[in-house]
């Protein structure tokens, strides 16, 4: 274990990652796990500095984490995961004696309130409205529709239908049609509705500290929900400029001084940039691992000193490598769905496995015969993992995973 | 962006893999096992490629400091089986066969001194090495049966490419003579259970018909041929190993003299190596068939106090003979020869109990559990009286499988030799109602009612009594020991006399605090287990029954292992003047070495069949409980304050290092 010192900040990490405690046990600031009862074991076995919390319970218990943390010397609460971020606002809010912390997480958490708050800001996004039930569903269908001057019969221009406050593409749809809306489940309302945008997506990966972007990642994705890579091929990079002044935008909008935030884009093609949502917390599919592969430097630190009030920008500066130019080649994953409805057992796909590219995978073997048809772009079964130089072979090599089958 | 050269094509493999093998080694040990994972897929991807084992081999000490093997079953080399190794590699998990492969890659660094490793002395690594190779003699020489070549797995051709490359590193010469030696090794200590050794044996069998891979030994010609022959032609009339029905055919058409002949012929091939063949069985069957039984003695190869006991009890032995003997329970044989020899039949139950035994109807539990462990080959009970011939014959010869019932083996064994008619009576009592029933201080003990014990289930790959009598007795164990579990002191003073019988000692000697595990008056635990079991020192009077003590065991670099229940047999000295005693170890192997030059004999130095000795110092330097019969001795000598002190410090050296 790297040795702590005692003059930089303590951090609070409000999850449960064990890449997340490598990377800390191995960086010099003091920190404190905050993670579910189901992780005391595991922590006490291996000497890991951990308070158990329950983040399902209501959220008025904020004020008492805070205390406890704040009694224990720590400087600042960082959230992992998505259902952590209100607690971190919360906790930071008392921490830093910033109660405008709490309200700013707030606005990360409701898929809607972002959105309204961008467009306010003078950011650029979708038609979106708010769903109550399966009639706001259609009429919101039906409008857009009339709008784009469709005539009956003609196909629908497809709408999104996303969870208010879930991560990533959980509770994720694409509806089409009136039947599609009769699939979705009561219980997933109330919901954000968007209009489909034709366009480019990507995500960024922002580190910030004094209002100030530390460094940027463009993260492209070969197909949503499926496949990620980084950094961008040279045909999205190109638009970084525009890009650095859409974040600059955002921190301004959401009054962001600190920490780290994990926006979606579309740009069209004519160069114009669409604000999806913005997460303040590390982007799933692993990005954090691609950029340790591709750059060399640990995201999770990356995080700490971005969070650390104790940080200077001297540290931050050697920290954090040049964009694209530093990069040793570009890392990508594939996210693995089974494509048959019966599966048995694991193969990784020969073409796969004997590519250059390939380096490793984190499936694990089929629990169940049976897969459950796909609604929502739901939750993979794992990633696989790429490393090359060239952008665009890659970009190829992870579009062409989703034709093979890694369970059979 | 830096660019990479692509010249060479495993280039990229490679890269990928040091990466993941850096992360691996830079990882804290909180967070090892999450990339274990991808080094393995990473190392197969690497080793499927031209030249990718080499690379491999480069980097084993290298990921072996990464940590690839810690919190895994090869986390410590010392404590590996190379018995194990061969059914690793053909594991249907493909993580499984490159750990293993990387695993032995490691000992091969260590036989190369390019690594080392705490508890993994380059002889020991060598050794490690050959066995594995003798083991899979079969891949290397390419005779692998068809059913693994249908069910090749895709790295099969790279563990075959390992072990060639093993056996260039390791040298051709001397693995059958070690295979050889090892299997005499094992064979003097005349184990109930011969599988592994028979497959050893056809290994060998193989090897030299094959003669290739300059692996033909002549130097260990004779000594493979006696074994091979044992086995597949021990006599004139199977030499060629004929089959069983043609050897039936010519016993009916041999004349007396060659009757004769293969009497004395398969005795001989029995008594020399321990093992029967199953020619041996189909002989005596065929004698007792065809009225022959004049040559049951020369048969069996009895002496004089071993045909006193058949002439006596010709009909039961017959009967036994009839029951027990057939090919598949040919081993039974030797059993029915020793146990002769014993003159156990003479005690007055012995004989009512095993005709007892004969008429037994067991129940289907019991017919159950014998055919999962045995197979359908004979019936329940033939296997059962197969079993009980070995037991009451090789007393020392039983083994705890690989099952953590070190006491029920050893009282078994307690048993076999010193009370048979009890073993035949809780034998009788599960074979006919699926319990048995003991008593603790007064209360009995019903272990069909009992929780289970240490094994989790029924021990499959031990002999046929242990099969059935193991579970009982390890539920029995456990149940005594929660009984004492609050008395704050060792279990074993009150278990030890009650489950084994009276027999055993009551004054209970340990040398360490049980509260803290230090310990405690070594000194004068040392001092006193002279003046109870040393004959110079107690007035000259021998071990009377076998007693149950508890050793320290130490791996061959002394570092403690683990509590292990041992019985002693007698004490002695041996053929060069020096004390020695001579103990039972129901570990299936007794030849281990426990490190700081104790090294357990089991031949050569005055041991019987089944025996293990040390000198007396060295095992006095291991013993953490004795019992003692309590009685005064009739002369005892004060023991030198140097011994003590010698041995107190050999112990501390060793298992006892953090406990004073």
């Amino acid at each position: 274990m790297e040795a702590k010192d005692p003059n930089k900040g303590y951090i609070a990490v409000l999850g449960w990652s064990l890449r997340c405690i490598d990377a800390l046990e191995k960086f010099d600031r003091r920190y404190l796990i905050v993670a579910p009862d189901w992780a005391a074991e595991y922590a006490e076995q291996h000497d890991i500095p951990f308070i158990s919390w329950d983040f399902e319970r209501l959220n008025d218990r904020s004020y008492e984490l805070a205390t406890k943390l704040k009694e224990m010397g720590v400087d600042v609460a960082i959230p992992l995961f998505e259902e952590t971020v209100e607690w971190a606002g919360a906790v930071n809010s008392v921490l830093l004696d910033n109660p405008r912390l709490l309200g700013q997480s707030m606005l990360f958490r409701d898929k809607s309130l972002m959105k309204r708050r961008a467009q306010l800001g003078g950011i650029r996004v979708g038609i979106f409205e708010e769903a109550m039930d399966h009639s706001d569903v259609i009429r919101f269908l039906k409008r857009v529709n009339q709008t784009l001057l469709k005539l009956d019969g003609d196909p629908n221009d497809p709408i999104h239908f996303k969870a208010f406050d879930k991560a990533g593409c959980l509770g994720h749809r694409v509806i089409r049609t009136p039947d599609d809306v009769a699939a979705i489940a009561d219980e997933e309302f109330p919901a954000l509705l968007e209009s489909h945008l034709d366009g480019w997506e990507f995500a960024v990966e922002a580190w910030i500290k004094d209002r100030k972007i530390q460094f940027l990642n463009i993260s492209e994705y070969v197909s949503l929900g499926y496949s990620v890579f980084v950094p961008a091929t040279p045909e999205l990079e190109k638009w970084r400029p525009r890009i650095e002044q859409q974040i600059e935008k955002l921190i301004e909008v959401f009054d962001i001084d600190f920490g780290f935030i994990h926006p979606e884009y579309f740009v069209t093609n004519d160069g114009t940039m669409y604000f999806g949502e913005v997460a303040y917390r590390p982007p799933g599919f692993n990005v954090f691992e691609l950029l340790e592969r591709a750059y060399g430097f640990n995201a999770y630190q990356a995080l700490v000193l971005a969070f650390d009030p104790k940080a200077t920008q001297e540290e931050l500066d050697a920290f954090f490598p040049e964009p694209v130019k530093d990069a040793m080649g570009h890392a990508g994953c594939f996210g693995v769905y089974p494509r048959r409805r019966v599966v048995s057992d694991l193969s990784i796909p020969p073409e796969t496995e004997n590519d250059p590219y390939f380096e490793f995978h984190e499936l694990s073997p089929p629990h169940e015969q049976k897969v459950t048809k796909r609604t929502a772009f739901g939750t993979h079964w794992g990633l696989v993992y790429f490393f090359g130089e060239d952008p665009h072979r890659l970009r190829d090599l992870l579009k062409a995973q989703e034709d093979l089958d890694y369970y059979v | 962006m830096a660019m990479t050269s692509q010249d060479n094509p495993i280039e990229p493999f490679l890269r990928s893999f040091d990466h993941v093998s850096r992360q691996l080694a830079e990882a804290s040990a909180a967070g090892k096992f999450s990339y274990q994972g991808r080094v393995l897929d990473s190392a197969k991807r690497l080793m499927k490629q031209p030249g990718g084992l080499a690379a491999l081999e480069a980097r084993a000490a290298e990921l072996d400091r990464a940590g690839i093997f810690s919190g895994t079953d090869w986390a410590v080399p010392a404590g590996l089986v190379p018995r194990l190794v061969g059914n690793t590699l053909a594991s249907s998990d493909s993580r499984m066969v490159v750990l293993e492969c990387l695993n032995l890659l490691r000992f091969l660094a260590v036989v190369r001194g390019e690594h080392s490793q705490p508890g993994l002395p380059l002889e020991h690594a060598r050794h490690f090495l050959t066995q594995v190779l003798a083991l899979n003699l079969d891949r290397i020489l390419g005779a692998a049966h068809e059913a693994a070549r249908v069910n090749a797995g895709e790295l099969d051709p790279v563990v075959d490419q390992l072990l060639q490359r093993l056996l260039e590193a390791v040298g051709p010469e001397g693995i059958l003579g070690r295979l050889v030696d090892e299997v005499w090794r094992i064979l003097r200590q005349r184990p109930l259970q011969v599988e592994h050794v028979k497959s050893m044996i056809l290994q060998i069998a193989i090897a030299l018909d094959e003669g290739q891979n300059g692996l033909s030994a002549s130097e260990t010609r004779l000594g493979a041929d006696r074994l091979i022959s044992a086995l597949f032609g021990p006599t004139d009339l199977c030499r060629e190993d004929p089959g069983l029905e043609v050897y039936r055919q010519r016993l009916e058409s041999a004349d007396t003299g060659s009757l004769q002949a293969e009497a004395t012929g398969m005795a001989r091939a029995m008594h020399d190596t321990g093992l029967v063949s199953d020619y041996h069985a189909e002989f005596l069957r065929f004698i007792l068939d065809s009225a022959h039984t004049h040559l049951l003695p020369a048969a069996l190869g009895l002496s004089s106090t071993g045909l006193d006991s058949l002439r006596c009890y010709q009909p039961l032995v017959q009967q036994l003979i009839d029951e027990a003997v057939r090919p598949g329970t040919a081993q039974s044989v030797l059993g029915i020869a020793l146990m002769l020899e014993r003159g156990i039949l003479y005690s007055p139950p012995i004989a009512p109990s095993l005709w007892r035994l004969l008429g037994t109807a067991l129940t289907p539990a019991c017919e159950e559990i014998l055919s999962i462990a045995f197979g359908g080959q004979v019936t329940a009970r033939q296997r059962l009286v197969a079993g009980v011939m070995m037991l009451l014959g090789q007393p020392l010869g039983i083994g705890q499988g690989n099952n953590p019932t070190c006491q029920a083996a050893r009282a078994l064994s307690m048993w076999a030799l010193n009370d048979p008619d009890y073993l035949l009576w809780l034998l009788a009592q599960v074979t006919s109602k699926d319990c048995i029933v003991m008593h603790f201080e007064g209360q009995p003990l019903d272990s069909s009612l009992l929780q289970a014990g240490l094994a989790q289930q029924a021990p499959l790959d031990a002999d046929p009594v242990s099969v059935l009598l193991v579970p009982h007795l390890d539920r029995v164990y456990a149940e005594m020991g929660r009984r004492v579990a609050g008395r704050g002191e060792d279990p074993h003073r009150w278990i030890n006399p009650e489950l084994h019988g009276w027999w055993v000692g009551r004054a209970f000697h340990i040398a360490v605090d049980v509260a803290t595990g230090l310990l405690k008056d070594h000194e004068a635990f040392i001092r006193e287990f002279h003046t109870a079991y040393h004959p110079l020192h107690n007035g000259n009077e021998p071990v009377i029954h076998p007693q149950p003590a508890g050793i320290a065991v130490t791996d061959s670099s002394g570092a403690f292992v683990g509590w292990h229940a041992i019985s002693i047999i007698r004490v002695a000295l041996d053929q060069s003047g020096g004390m020695r005693v001579y103990f039972f170890n129901p570990n299936n192997d007794s030849g281990q070495d426990w490190g700081h030059g104790i090294v357990v004999s089991t031949h050569g130095n005055g041991e019987r069949l089944g025996e293990a000795s040390l000198p007396f110092d060295q095992f006095a330097s291991r013993l953490y409980i004795f019992h003692d019969d309590g009685l005064p001795a009739a002369m005892t000598l004060p023991v030198e304050d140097a011994q003590v002190a010698r041995i107190c410090e050999m112990a501390q050296q060793s298992w006892a290092s953090n406990r004073f």
